[in-house]
């Protein structure tokens, strides 16, 4: 069975695409939604196997959307567009499945009938890596908030911390959790604002304030808000270069 | 198209406009060339008839040379007063004319009071014939050397004009193809067109009938958008028609999501409006409101008549407009526009209300004549 997501601001074109999903037999639609923010949650609580993404909602674009999952636990993903010549360059590119708007139903079919076979993690991360590359996505991050998603500005990060399978996001307000690793979150938000300063940390380096150098080449780092962090060997060089020192 | 009303100010650049441009100097050139021969005819004729002093005839042309380049001079600095009627030959002819008695008054005293003030420093008398004689002598002279400049600078002048209209009329077709070239882009607005069609295909799945209203209603919108160019003016009418048929598609794409409400006085529906002008701010209504928004949105369109002047309102909530907005097409478009066709007298002003963003347009009122 495929657990598919449709998410359309327009309800006649959630209407149609929904109407066809039901008629075949091995797909059940599993949630529908309205705008970005509400399939982010669906794909964060539901994990479909599909999701059908209209890149033109409110809030946060399907393409937005996309660039905020963790690439080996995203769906697969259908970008759904009426028009947007640049994007599709690039989905056709890296083999992207997408839909144009207005599809008939051979055209559904072939694209259900490619996703019955294709194997999910390598298609996934190719639309996740395109789809950051087509937005601002180290701008925003979607962090979870009790139990919906809310986008914060990545400038008022001041340091992330890896335990296990997950992140703290740390802002001066508060801290979120995330269910991603670390190196992927680096990923999406760019090595121009953060970097890593040890296996299970990295900072905002606009949020650092000092070094203190400890025994066998290791720092201290000490951020704005008074925080004590170490700084490994193994990244002070890059970071320093990064930094002008 | 209102070629007419285009009022586009003049290339910096154009030539005759600048003091000593290319033909001013040919100008120059030909006047210099005109006195060197007028001086060597003069020399010539000085010693063939028995003359030894080469500088009397020097004299003699060099204080008319002195006292006609100070007429050219001051002809060319006025010459833009007269630029009016270079279309007009024998207007600029007589214009120019008026001037003439003034320049045989003051020429023949100042060049012949050069002549006798060098005579005089060099002790020598000089002789001419009586004052009468010499007056219409001259006067008759000037006739005929006043016909010859004024006819060269006629032709410098027209030619520079010319010029300087081709350059106005190559720019202005410029801008003016860039202007369509910008609105039929912006109206064929892709992204629009293929979202009807797909809420057209996914209606037929279930209400043909609907399915084949909104399918006429995009022709309608499809064929009066391909008019566009035929008619620069529309009534307000039509106009409105246009915007009720983009809204209706709309409306039928984000039914649960946009409510609208026209507040449209009938007695300004025959004013006079330029051809889709509000098209594009209706469609910014549903961009930024409609599209953006994740709640429900509220638009109204508003036509009123104030005195002279007809104010048309599209106002719709859920946006909030850019502290530095960057004008779209749409926007640059219309104000373009306006200002071609009303100057001063018509406005686009784009405003943050409460709890809205606000276009207002106005235009001079102006009853619609088909």
């Amino acid at each position: 069975m495929m657990r598919v997501l449709v998410a359309d601001d327009e309800a006649p074109a959630r209407g149609k695409l929904q109407r066809w999903l039901k008629e075949q037999s091995d797909i059940e639609v599993v949630a529908e939604a309205e705008d970005g923010l509400s399939a982010a949650e669906a794909i964060e609580r539901l994990h479909p196997d599909v999701a059908f993404l209209d890149i033109q909602m409110p809030g946060l674009s399907g393409l937005e959307v996309a660039a905020q999952l963790e690439p080996e636990a995203a769906p697969l993903i259908v970008f759904v567009t009426a028009f947007d010549e640049h994007a599709i360059k690039a989905f056709e590119l890296n083999a992207i499945d997408y839909l144009l708007k207005p599809y008939d139903k051979d055209r559904l079919l072939k694209t259900l009938a490619r996703l019955r076979v294709r194997p999910a993690d390598a298609s996934a991360r190719a639309a996740v890596t395109t789809a950051r590359a087509q937005t601002q996505s180290q701008e925003r991050l979607l962090v979870p908030v009790g139990e919906t998603l809310q986008l914060i500005d990545s400038t008022t990060i001041e340091w992330l911390e890896a335990s296990d399978n997950y992140v703290h996001v740390h802002t001066a307000a508060r801290s979120y959790i995330l269910r991603r690793t670390l190196q992927d979150l680096l990923e999406q938000l760019g090595d121009r604002q953060f970097a890593r300063i040890h296996k299970s940390a990295a900072v905002n380096i606009a949020a650092v304030k000092a070094f203190t150098p400890l025994f066998k080449g290791d720092y201290e780092v000490q951020l704005r808000n008074g925080k004590l962090l170490r700084l490994s060997r193994r990244f002070k060089d890059q970071l320093f270069g990064r930094m002008g020192r | 198209m209102a070629v007419a009303h285009l009022d586009v100010p003049a290339s910096r650049h154009a030539p005759g406009r600048r003091w000593l441009s290319q033909p001013s100097l040919a100008l120059l050139f030909l006047w210099v060339m005109f006195w060197l021969l007028l001086m060597a005819v003069g020399v010539q004729d000085y010693y063939r008839s028995g003359g030894t002093h080469w500088w009397q005839p020097v004299l003699w042309e060099g204080s008319s040379l002195a006292v006609a380049t100070v007429w050219l001079v001051v002809q060319r600095r006025a010459d833009r007063h007269y630029a009016v009627y270079i279309d007009q030959p024998l207007r600029w002819l007589a214009h120019h004319m008026k001037w003439f008695p003034l320049i045989v008054l003051t020429f023949v005293p100042a060049v012949y009071a050069i002549r006798h003030g060098v005579y005089a420093l060099a002790g020598v008398t000089y002789r001419h014939e009586s004052w009468s004689y010499v007056f219409v002598y001259e006067s008759v002279k000037l006739v005929m050397f006043f016909g010859l400049w004024l006819g060269l600078i006629f032709g410098f002048d027209a030619y520079a004009r010319s010029q300087e209209q081709r350059q106005r009329l190559l720019a202005l077709q410029k801008s003016l193809a860039e202007a369509q070239l910008a609105h039929l882009k912006a109206q064929l607005r892709p992204h629009f067109f293929f979202n009807a069609l797909n809420t057209i295909s996914a209606l037929m799945q279930v209400d043909v009938p609907r399915a084949d209203r909104l399918l006429s209603r995009l022709a309608d919108l499809l064929r009066a958008t391909l008019q566009w160019g035929d008619k620069e003016l529309t009534s307000l009418r039509e106009e409105l028609r246009m915007l009720e048929l983009y809204a209706q598609i709309m409306q039928e794409r984000f039914a649960d999501r946009v409510s609208l409400t026209w507040t449209v006085d009938p007695a300004v529906l025959a004013g006079s409006v330029p051809a889709l002008l509000l098209q594009p701010l209706l469609e910014n209504a549903f961009k930024h409101g409609v599209e953006r928004s994740r709640g429900a949105v509220r638009i109204d369109v508003e036509a009123r008549r104030e005195g002279d002047l007809l104010h048309i309102v599209i106002r719709n909530s859920g946006s909030v407009l850019a502290a530095d907005p960057q004008e779209g097409v749409g926007l640059r478009n219309c104000r373009e526009r306006l200002n071609v066709l009303y100057g001063e007298a018509g406005s686009l002003r784009l405003a943050q209300l409460a709890d809205a963003v606000e276009a207002s347009v106005t235009l001079p009122w102006q009853e619609h004549r088909a």
